[in-house]
């Protein structure tokens, strides 16, 4: 799941999707849908912030390069580092030197979807240094070896008995199906680890340019252990994550939190510039900034596909997402899942590979109702559509010939009156054919593609005759 | 001196190293104070929702206090700020009467990590959110309010900010601040919310009034 797919199947993966996933997917997103209405209801300027927070976001999109250049100034005037990393590559490889320089053998992470993009762990570990997720839903998926179902409760889809088992076989302990005793025992044994650790790894949640802040917001307080135990912390943080300043930072805390797990604020959100300025203050003495572009500034080309930047992270979008509900976190194939998935994954791996994922999506529009920074899904999810179909300048169309076909025969069809006027007359004549209760199944490929998963009416030519006659009743009754 | 990344970002864009920034959004207006009252109410019924305890104590009643925390929470090492405010009002003599082994705030990570108890004094408190503001330095140092499993935030209504607005206002060119918003909590295990799970399982506050 951390490496960067090459191809990713959601049609196939979505046809292998285990019973259980559905289930515990759909408990924690009613859970989290009915948190934030209630949070949503008790303010009353709710829109507004929306409206504002969109605005900002897409006005930082489209000043990127000046807020990212006073971003850098301001971390390295209070005394951090940064580096640029264009690809995943220069990431992993920037990540390691530090380690490196620092004789780090292990590393505690806070949950961070960048590491995730660019497959850190793995690459560290291949390097001999361990890092060790700290997040409790995190560390169990790391131990379980799987990826994330779901953006705030990775390891929803495991029981409580699965994962008893799953600590009493890794970790060489007797550990009972009870989840207050199993967050114990993970507490207990991750704090020796922070406290040993060497170097915290951590994502962020926003970098604010007016003074080179780093922000992260977090519940467990891992993120604060791995961010204040070890002298060194290194952030990996994508480039769209910068704001201006803290004024809009205001917003987008307030929108957050209440979006994402219905919560006012998050309990710990923190606001770091720089390393420590005293050694008994805690925090580290050295404090470094990766920031990742990744194909990030070549997404911005496009301006209807680059408001996906606008993106807070909070998975509101994924909760109300009837597909998501039913595939779960795995099926989307890469670090992100659910209907911003869905419109990231395409742009940042090019259409071909991820040309399945905009079609991922019945187009309802329950996303768009409840993003908190006004992210027009849908219509990316069609402009991703005719991207794929049509081919962009990055890629030539990658749906198949038949299907291309099939929708070039359609299209002159539609154009031509008469041609549509004669089908009209022809295709009813196979309806005895394949007619069940006026409903039509089983048609060959391409039209198959269709009727597996829903029966086609049959063939009818009575449209016209009914749209004179209702038509002309129309205009007798406005009279 | 310039990178692939912020030329890339550039010519996606469409803009040059001296394209002026665009004015930025307006903003909303902040939330505005109600009575110090009824703010020191919604601030303790916040901290209260959050699982958190947060009760009014008059400065005479501080040492009585301290009596019950120590025994309700059986705390054997505890570690202060080195506050002028909290020293004023004697809390490590109170501790240390009690016979409360006291570990100093800048005393290494594993000394910390052992410490029952951890006071501090927040910089601000929004009574909205019930979120105690905290910031760092070598008094006020940030392993308190994170490694001891109890922490106990000693607060006054004069640190009262309305909004979010206010304390970013003051506090922005601090290096390091952390808002504390109810006891470290997770649901990742079955949705079954747990405190306590790296972090602070209990967390009280004290408002100091009167």
């Amino acid at each position: 799941m951390s490496e960067t797919p090459t191809y990713i199947g959601f049609e196939e993966y979505s046809e292998h999707v285990p019973a259980s996933i559905p289930s515990a997917v759909q408990q924690a997103t009613s859970r989290f849908v009915g948190g934030r209405a209630a949070r949503v209801a008790e303010l009353p300027q709710w829109e507004e912030l929306r409206q504002i927070g969109s605005d900002i976001r897409l006005h930082t999109i489209e000043n990127m390069d000046v807020y990212l250049t006073r971003l850098e100034e301001k971390v390295k005037l209070a005394g951090g580092h940064v580096h640029w990393a264009e690809t995943a590559e220069d990431a992993r490889r920037i990540v390691l030197q530090i380690a490196k320089a620092h004789n780090v053998k292990m590393a505690v992470k806070s949950k961070s979807m960048a590491t995730e993009e660019i497959g850190l762990n793995h690459f560290l570990e291949a390097a001999g240094i361990a890092a060790l997720e700290t997040d409790l839903g995190e560390y169990i998926i790391q131990l379980a070896g799987t990826g994330p179902s779901h953006i705030i409760v990775p390891a929803v889809h495991l029981k409580k008995e699965e994962i008893a088992a799953l600590f009493s076989e890794k970790l060489n302990i007797h550990a009972p199906a009870d989840p207050l005793e199993l967050a114990r025992i993970a507490r207990e044994i991750l704090r020796e680890k922070f406290l040993q650790a060497e170097m915290g790894i951590s994502g962020g949640n926003f970098l604010v340019a007016e003074t080179g802040t780093l922000v992260m917001v977090t519940n467990e307080g891992n993120g604060r252990m791995c961010t204040t135990l070890p002298d060194l912390h290194v952030a990996l943080v994508g480039i769209d994550k910068v704001i201006p300043d803290w004024e809009s930072l205001t917003v987008f805390l307030k929108l957050l939190a209440r979006s994402a797990t219905g919560q006012k604020l998050s309990t710990y959100t923190q606001f770091i510039t720089g390393p420590r300025h005293a050694e008994g203050e805690f925090g580290p003495k050295e404090f470094h900034l990766v920031l990742l572009d990744n194909g990030r500034s070549n997404v911005l080309k496009d301006p209807v596909g680059r408001e996906v930047f606008k993106c807070i992270r909070c998975g509101a979008c994924s909760n109300v997402c009837p597909v998501y509900k039913n595939v779960g976190g795995f099926a989307y194939g890469s670090f992100i899942s659910g209907p911003i998935g869905a419109i990231l994954s395409p742009q940042m791996l090019g259409t071909p590979a991820a040309r399945e994922l905009p079609y991922a999506s019945t187009l309802c529009g329950a996303c768009a109702d409840v993003c908190p920074v006004r992210i027009p899904i849908p219509t990316i999810l069609r402009h991703l559509r005719r991207r794929v179909a049509e081919g962009d300048e990055f890629s030539k169309p990658s749906i198949p010939l038949p299907l291309r076909g099939t929708a070039a025969l359609a299209s002159v069809a539609l154009a031509w009156n008469w041609i549509y006027r004669l089908g009209a007359r022809i295709l009813p004549a196979i309806n005895p054919f394949f007619r069940r209760d006026g409903w039509l199944s089983g048609l060959p490929y391409p039209l198959s593609r269709w009727t597996k998963v829903r029966p086609l009416p049959a063939f009818s030519a009575h449209f016209r005759q009914w749209w004179n006659v209702h038509s002309a009743e129309q205009r007798e009754n406005s009279r | 001196m310039t990178n692939p990344t912020v030329e890339n970002i550039r010519r996606s864009l469409g803009r040059t190293a001296q394209t002026p920034l665009s004015p930025r959004p307006a903003l909303y207006k902040p939330r505005q104070p109600e009575s110090v009252d009824s703010e020191i109410e919604s601030f303790l019924g916040e901290v209260k929702k959050l699982s958190g305890v947060g009760q009014r104590i008059s400065p005479a009643a501080i040492a009585d206090a301290l009596k019950a925390l120590v025994s309700e929470q059986h705390i054997q090492k505890a570690t202060v700020w080195d506050t002028s405010y909290l020293k004023q009002l004697g809390i490590a003599d109170s501790l240390g009467s009690l016979g409360v082994e006291l570990v100093s705030p800048n005393a290494d990570k594993y000394a910390m990590a052992l410490c029952d108890l951890g006071i501090t004094e927040a910089d601000f408190i929004l009574p909205e959110t019930g979120t105690l503001v905290l910031r760092s330095s070598a008094e006020k140092p940030r392993g308190v309010s994170l490694l001891p499993r109890v922490h106990l935030a000693i607060v006054r209504p004069e640190i009262l900010r309305a909004d979010m607005h206010q304390v970013f206002a003051e506090a922005k060119d601090s290096h390091y601040l952390v808002f504390i918003t109810g006891p470290s909590r997770t649901a990742d295990i079955e949705l079954t919310v747990t405190l306590g799970v790296h972090g602070p399982k209990n967390l009280y506050v004290w408002m100091i009034s009167g």
